[in-house]
């Protein structure tokens, strides 16, 4: 018999110990495989999602796109960036806060996404617009808006409905003209967050429920470049020296290195503190399992089995408890972490498309080394006390004992 | 609001224009900065500084650095490096206002108010909205809301909390087993000896009570020295006055409530298996 073999059965000669072994390791298996998961999820979520829309460089005059402030003489801007080589199409955003009136109750409050749907070209081709219609058609006209799904819902709106917007794009205690406006779409906003509701619409139609107060400022331009995403914000870079322009990479990457960084924290430290756990853990119960079965160890090294052998013999179990453990973890895991992603989302201010757990090829084969890692360290000690075991006084001990 | 009010005023929208000049006799208006944007920028007290608006120093200002202060640490902006400066009000409306609207008709996001009993902010936030229409008042207690970043992360961490004792009870239930398996014999020649499985219990659960407390103590040391070790770790990554771990009293007898009861009950479980056979089943080797 095997190695594996003989450990097998070791382990099903105690079935309530393995069981409650294995149970432990997939436990904190479970939170491992979560912790590795954290640890770049919300990075690969976020580059996913900037990715998505189709947008490769990120316009604004802050450091960070949405710091508040904003890009003067936008439209003008945008159409000296759109007339580089390297660029396809750039296309000018501005958000404002609204309220829609309700036939009974407190308006609702959302944010309006203003947004230039065509090109500043003579033909004005078609910009693809920054969120993605589920029904109905995209809004084209100064009198037409899409919403999202929780104010058609709360408002019972359906494509051809038409609501009362008071929209304010300078300060919230403007006093807000009320505008009719043409819900012609249910749209899904990529960076809407899970506390918020969102319409959207032409910069015309922001004009227009602003009252025409607005000026020529904007919070975002959007652009998609030609080809290389690096080469072109440069390119705008050079162009316009005032403002930032920066690729989905480079604001992932200045995410990273500020409102991501706590995460990355503290699954770094819930890693070690699981794997020092698994360790320390495995070890006792192997070293207690090796402690009980001294004699019989010693009986089979005086029936010829070799101190490599029964050396194997217990780094095999190590390696069956945990790596059966470790089998359980994933799906365990995967669990843990859709449970955990509901509370971290419930945090302001978080997009509802955006992940903290997200699963990558790249996580699972940590999980997999740190498991294997844990197996061999466990076993070490055990190891060492079955490799030095001697036999002749152990059989006399318990023969004695 | 009061004027002379300092408030804090983020560098955000607010430009450091780098010609930093000598201290002048006509006494610019003094501002504060933060300790991490005078490191940064090598500022001084008494430094004079223009500030602006944008990049371009439209409309820029002298100021004179009166202090250089500690931010109050945020969690919110963990990560990010507070370079922020704390102007007086009307200065701050003096350089933000538009060209186009007059003095005194600015806007501010938010008014703190301090009340005389601090118990009556629930009455006084609902005569502010009941009396002045478009304006929100809220006390201080609710302004984060319920789903505050923080009560969310304490959530996140109370799950982990959990996901972590389940596995250590787990593991602590195997490792019962294991030990009250070796006293086998023992507690068969207890048992032959005429001693009552009730009798022998009470001892095991007294054991397992003493080994938990031991465990408790052992493990509560462990944190207090780790916590100060991870206070400075993270306090100096982020460069930041923040406390991120802190053993409180409460957090010291929960962890010792759960710890011990757990302990105790896992010795007597693992334990009562073994205690219904027979004490000649038991001490038979």
């Amino acid at each position: 018999m095997n190695a594996i073999g003989f450990a097998w059965r070791s382990l099903v000669r105690q079935p309530a110990r393995a069981a409650l072994g294995i149970l432990g390791v997939a436990a904190v298996g479970a939170l491992l495989f979560d912790m590795l998961l954290l640890s770049r999820g919300l990075i690969v979520s976020m580059q996913d999602l900037l990715d998505r829309g189709g947008w490769d460089v990120r316009v604004s005059a802050g450091e960070l796109p949405g710091s508040g402030l904003r890009i003067s003489d936008a439209v003008d801007t945008a159409e000296a960036i759109s007339r580089l080589p390297s660029v396809q199409a750039a296309l000018v955003m501005r958000a404002a806060t609204a309220r829609i009136d309700r036939a009974s109750g407190q308006p609702l409050r959302a944010s309006f996404q203003g947004a230039t749907m065509r090109s500043a070209d003579p033909a004005g081709s078609r910009l693809r617009a920054p969120w993605t219609i589920l029904r109905g058609r995209d809004a084209e006209g100064a009198d037409e808006v899409v919403v999202d799904e929780k104010i058609a819902s709360e408002s019972r709106l359906e494509p051809g409905s038409e609501i009362t917007m008071r929209a304010s794009c300078v300060g919230d205690l403007e006093a807000l003209p009320a505008t009719r406006l043409k819900v012609v779409g249910i749209a899904e906003f990529p960076f809407q967050t899970t506390n918020e509701t969102t319409t959207g619409g032409t910069l015309d139609a922001l004009k227009a429920a602003c009252g025409g107060n607005v000026g020529t400022e904007a919070d975002l331009i959007l652009v998609t470049s030609t080809g290389d995403a690096d080469e072109t914000a440069a390119a705008i870079r050079t162009l316009l020296p005032e403002i930032r322009a920066a690729t989905n990479t480079e604001v992932v990457g200045r995410l990273q290195q500020t409102g991501f960084t706590y995460f990355r924290q503290i699954s770094s430290v819930l890693t070690t503190v699981t794997v020092s756990f698994a360790v320390l853990l495995i070890t006792v119960l192997l070293t207690v399992s090796v402690n009980q079965r001294l004699g019989e160890i010693a009986a089979l090294r005086a029936l010829g089995f070799s101190r490599v052998r029964v050396v194997k013999d217990v780094l095999s179990e190590s390696a069956l408890i945990v790596g059966i453990g470790g089998l359980l973890s994933l799906p365990l895991g995967l669990l843990l972490a859709s449970g955990l992603d509901r509370i971290l989302k419930g945090m302001p201010g978080i997009p509802v498309a955006l992940h903290f757990f997200v699963f990558e090829a790249q996580a699972l084969a940590i999980h997999i080394a740190l498991l294997m890692a844990t197996a061999i360290i466990a076993a070490l000690y055990p190891m060492r006390i079955v490799s030095t075991l001697p036999i002749a006084a152990t059989l006399r001990d318990e023969v004695i004992g | 609001m009061r004027p002379g009010l300092l408030v804090r005023f983020l560098i955000l929208g607010l430009w450091l224009v780098p010609t930093l000049a000598t201290a002048q006799e006509a006494g610019p208006a003094d501002v504060l900065v933060s300790r991490q944007l005078a490191e940064s920028e090598n500022l001084t007290v008494g430094s004079v500084v223009r500030l602006a608006t944008d990049a371009a120093g439209t409309r820029a200002r002298e100021f004179r650095i009166a202090g250089i202060y500690e931010p109050t640490p945020d969690p919110a902006r963990l990560g990010q490096v507070p370079r922020s400066v704390r102007l007086h009000l009307p200065d701050l409306l003096e350089m933000t206002r538009p060209v186009d609207i007059p003095a005194g008709a600015e806007y501010v996001s938010s008014v703190n108010v301090a009340l005389v009993d601090p118990k009556d902010a629930d009455q006084f936030a609902k005569d502010v909205n009941a009396r002045l229409p478009g304006v929100l008042a809220l006390p201080a207690g609710e302004a984060a809301g319920s789903a505050g970043p923080f009560r969310v992360l304490e959530r996140f961490h109370l799950a982990i909390a959990v996901v972590t004792i389940i596995a250590a009870t787990v593991f602590l239930l195997a490792l019962s087993i294991m030990l009250v398996d070796e006293r086998r014999e023992t507690v068969g020649v207890l048992r032959l000896i005429g001693l009552p499985v009730r009798r022998i219990l009470v001892q095991i659960l007294l054991e397992g009570l003493l080994v938990a407390g031991v465990g408790a103590i052992f493990g509560l040391i462990l944190a207090l020295l780790s916590e100060q070790l991870i206070n400075l770790f993270f306090q100096w990554r982020y460069d930041t006055a923040l406390v991120f771990v802190r053993i409180t009293r409460d957090v010291a007898l929960t962890c010792v409530a759960i710890a011990v009861p757990l302990g105790a009950s896992a010795t007597v479980v693992a334990s009562w298996a073994l205690l219904r056979r027979g004490g000649l089943r038991l001490a038979r080797r």
